[in-house]
């Protein structure tokens, strides 16, 4: 489970944060699986070369969200109830994403009108042909 | 903790043990040399071959061995007394010659020799075997423990001088740590000594079997032979532990700048600027452990006063110097920052 | 358990303050990193912290405990400079802290060593600065100690032996250790430490959790329609720190309530409005040369 975790320290986003949303990431996509183990904190900041306290940080927030739960002397789990809401966690992510290419759009200056026409283009291009396309 | 300064007098009792090693190799290839010169037994045999030589021998009451030489054409006569271990005495008495001198009185180690002259004829007295004072070692190995302990004075400027940060984050108090490589040097000093007096006792024992003399003179010398080179250790120590760098010239200057005091304190004191120059030479030269070293003092005769005068209140001045200087070499060290 | 508490601490040298009323703590298991220009005052406080340096004032805790020469089985230093011994070779260095230190664990230390292939027969004079920094470093993680000051512990190491070095920090903050550093390559500081203080001319001027300080800075960028545009007082918000205006562009550094901001430039008649986030190394900027900062992040718009 770790190959799937890879964090970014140069980029602006808060390490912990990164770590957050990619194992929100890895539950939609189903590469993390109801109840599967986490690795320890300790682990997981040596295999990604990060200060222990930020992967617990990222694991307390992910705790609060209800993604996992903590046994004490066990580890971290993934939440089942969470791998059962992942559909609508992927609708989160997809959303989140459009969001973020719909305000830039927006910010360059493009009426309703012109959106709609490049998105329509963008769909056409990634669900027309493969019916198992990508979300992204 | 005094790891460090070990392996420093290692390095430097290394280098002290070749030299001392190439003259112990020298001694033996001087012994190989001079082994078909005479030596006193080789010259009785010598004289004891002439023509016309009366050879009687017999033994004393106390088990010396004499031998009675007689040569009535030559008007040679000697007397040769083996005392065993104790050595030989030989006493001849010969016309004469220009070789000869007034009066000579001679040692070469244990040898010892005295001519005389009455008239026509020359008395030559030789006793080999005799004691041989620790003086003379002891001077040697003065000179060897100077120079170890001019070259391994100055270890707490060495650690000033680039290794602070590992020295002081070393569990010990700085006072311990300056105390603890300080008494390592005086070890590695003293050692020097040892080390020298050992070689050449080894280079003379190629010759003969020495017997040491440790009374008198001689104890004051071993006395002196310890103390001044510990003095002048903990003087560079006080003198370079206030250095962060450029320790090494200041300990080759020292010597030559004391040595150059040493001379001015000669200068005849014919005028006022000569006055001048004598005096504040003689008052630096107060400061310095080698102006103490003597064990003798010229009496009014010329001739040098072994008897002792003085002897206290010079290696006690050794004694405060050691102290002294160690002292504020261990103020300054406790001042020091990285 | 071991915490360091520096409080108030001022070091003057002759006139000139190199350290100057610097406070930071820097609680146990965890991972501070000191950034700041050259000459800001990182060596001097590492100094004072070791007793290497005598503070003109201020106040050093380990466990709410000054410094004493014992203190020193707990704490491991590594020096900015090389203050290895020349003629020694690196076993004997390895000795040389084998004696000195109860805890010390050569054959760690050797194992330190061959990781970052440094060859134990040598002698130091022999290494390149990068191995010497090795020998230090490899020294310092084989002591077990629980306190770990380490003044650039990767000046001159490759990048795979930085990588590792790191690797190391992270063990001991994971051990439960503390670990206190500085390193110009501010990446290896945002990946290992979890709290940072910058310091500047020997003042602290920006510390924190570097999650947090890279969550709350932003840049907030609008473009106006003409040149002579008004900010209706955004720039006197205190969460803006810094106005850039060029031309009709301009860009706010802010260290807080990034979108709110964002809102307020849009409703004065800015276009274009984005929210940038800022990696530790532009912060640092930000804060000790905001001019070089402004065109660093332009630079870099420009050729992405």
């Amino acid at each position: 489970m770790p190959a799937v975790l890879t964090v970014d320290p140069r980029s602006g986003v808060p390490i912990y944060l990164q770590i957050v949303e990619q194992v929100k990431r890895s539950i939609a996509l189903g590469v993390l699986r109801a109840g599967e183990q986490l690795p320890t904190v300790k682990q997981l900041a040596i295999d990604l070369t990060v200060n222990p306290n930020t992967v617990a940080r990222a694991y307390r927030e992910l705790e609060r969200g209800a993604v996992i739960e903590t046994a004490t002397g066990r580890g971290s789990f993934v939440r089942t109830e969470e791998v059962e809401a992942s559909p609508r966690v992927a609708v989160e992510i997809g959303r989140d994403a459009l969001e973020l290419a719909l305000r830039e759009a927006k910010a360059v200056g493009l009426d309703r009108d012109e959106v709609r026409a490049i998105f329509e283009a963008v769909l056409e291009r990634w669900f027309s042909e493969l019916p198992k396309g990508d979300s992204q | 903790m005094t790891y460090i300064e070990w392996l420093r007098i290692r390095n430097c009792l290394k280098v002290l043990a070749i030299i001392l090693v190439v003259l112990v190799a020298l001694a033996v290839v001087l012994r190989v040399s001079v082994a078909r010169y005479m030596s006193p037994a080789q010259w009785v045999h010598h004289m004891s071959l002439d023509p016309g030589t009366h050879e009687s021998n017999v033994t004393l009451p106390d088990g010396t061995k004499r031998m009675v030489l007689d040569n009535p054409g030559e008007q040679m006569h000697a007397i040769i007394d083996d005392h065993g271990s104790a050595g030989t005495h030989i006493e001849v008495t010969e016309p004469s010659s220009r070789a000869h001198k007034e009066k000579d009185n001679v040692s070469v180690g244990s040898v010892h020799v005295v001519e005389s002259r009455h008239g026509t004829m020359t008395t030559t007295i030789i006793d080999t075997n005799g004691a041989v004072p620790m003086l003379y070692y002891m001077a040697i190995a003065d000179f060897f423990a100077l120079i170890v302990a001019t070259i391994l004075a100055a270890p707490l400027a060495r650690e000033i001088n680039g290794h602070l940060e590992l020295t002081l984050t070393k569990p010990i108090s700085r006072l311990r740590y300056a105390l603890g490589v300080l008494g390592v040097d005086v070890v590695g000093i003293l050692a020097a000594s040892v080390m020298t007096v050992a070689a050449f006792y080894l280079c003379q024992l190629l010759f003969e079997t020495p017997r040491l003399d440790f009374s008198g003179v001689n104890t004051r010398a071993i006395l002196m032979g310890i103390a001044c080179p510990l003095a002048w250790y903990a003087m560079l120590c006080a003198a370079t532990t206030w250095l962060p760098r450029a320790y090494g010239a200041l300990l080759g200057l020292i010597p030559l700048g004391l040595l150059f005091v040493g001379l001015l304190t000669l200068v005849p004191t014919s005028n006022v600027v000569a006055l001048f120059v004598h005096d504040v030479a003689w008052v630096i030269s107060r400061f310095d452990p080698l102006t103490y070293v003597s064990v003798a003092s010229p009496n009014s005769e010329g001739s040098m006063n072994y008897s002792g005068a003085n002897f206290g209140f010079r290696i006690s001045m050794e004694a405060l110097f050691f102290v002294a200087y160690g002292a504020l070499a261990l103020w300054r060290w406790q001042r020091v920052e990285a | 358990m071991s915490s360091i508490k520096i409080s108030n601490l001022r070091k003057i040298y002759g006139s000139t303050p190199a350290v100057d009323d610097l406070s930071l703590e820097v609680p146990s298991a965890s991972v501070f990193g000191l950034l700041g220009p050259n000459g800001a005052g990182k060596t001097t406080t590492f100094k004072c912290m070791l007793g290497l340096a005598r503070p003109s004032s201020g106040e050093i805790l380990y466990d709410a405990k000054p410094l004493t020469p014992e203190s020193f089985e707990r704490i491991a230093y590594v020096p900015e400079r090389n203050v290895l011994y020349d003629w020694l070779t690196v076993d004997e260095h390895v000795e040389m802290n084998r004696r000195a230190f109860k805890a010390f664990d050569a054959a760690r230390a050797r194992e330190l060593l061959s990781q970052f292939g440094v060859d134990h027969r040598k002698r130091v004079a022999a290494l390149s600065k990068g191995m010497r920094t090795a020998v230090m470093v490899a020294c310092a993680f084989a002591r077990n100690a629980e306190i770990l000051v380490l003044d650039e512990p990767t000046s001159g190491l490759d990048p795979v032996n930085q990588r590792h070095v790191l690797s190391l920090i992270i063990n001991e903050a994971a051990k439960g250790n503390s670990v206190i550093f500085s390193s110009h390559q501010i990446g290896q500081v945002e990946r290992a430490a979890e709290t940072i203080a910058i310091i500047d001319r020997g003042k602290v001027i920006l510390s924190g959790l570097v999650d947090d300080l890279k969550a709350d800075r932003k840049i907030v960028e609008g473009i106006f329609p003409d040149v002579g545009f008004s900010l209706d007082g955004i720039a006197n918000d205190p969460r803006v720190s810094r106005v850039d205006r060029t031309e009709r562009i301009v860009r706010l550094l802010v260290t807080a309530g990034a979108d709110e901001i964002a809102g307020r430039l849009s409703a004065s008649g800015a276009t274009g409005i984005r929210v940038l986030d800022l990696n530790l190394e532009d912060i640092f900027l930000y804060a000790v040369s905001p001019v070089t900062a402004t065109t660093d992040i332009v630079t870099k718009e420009l050729s992405s």
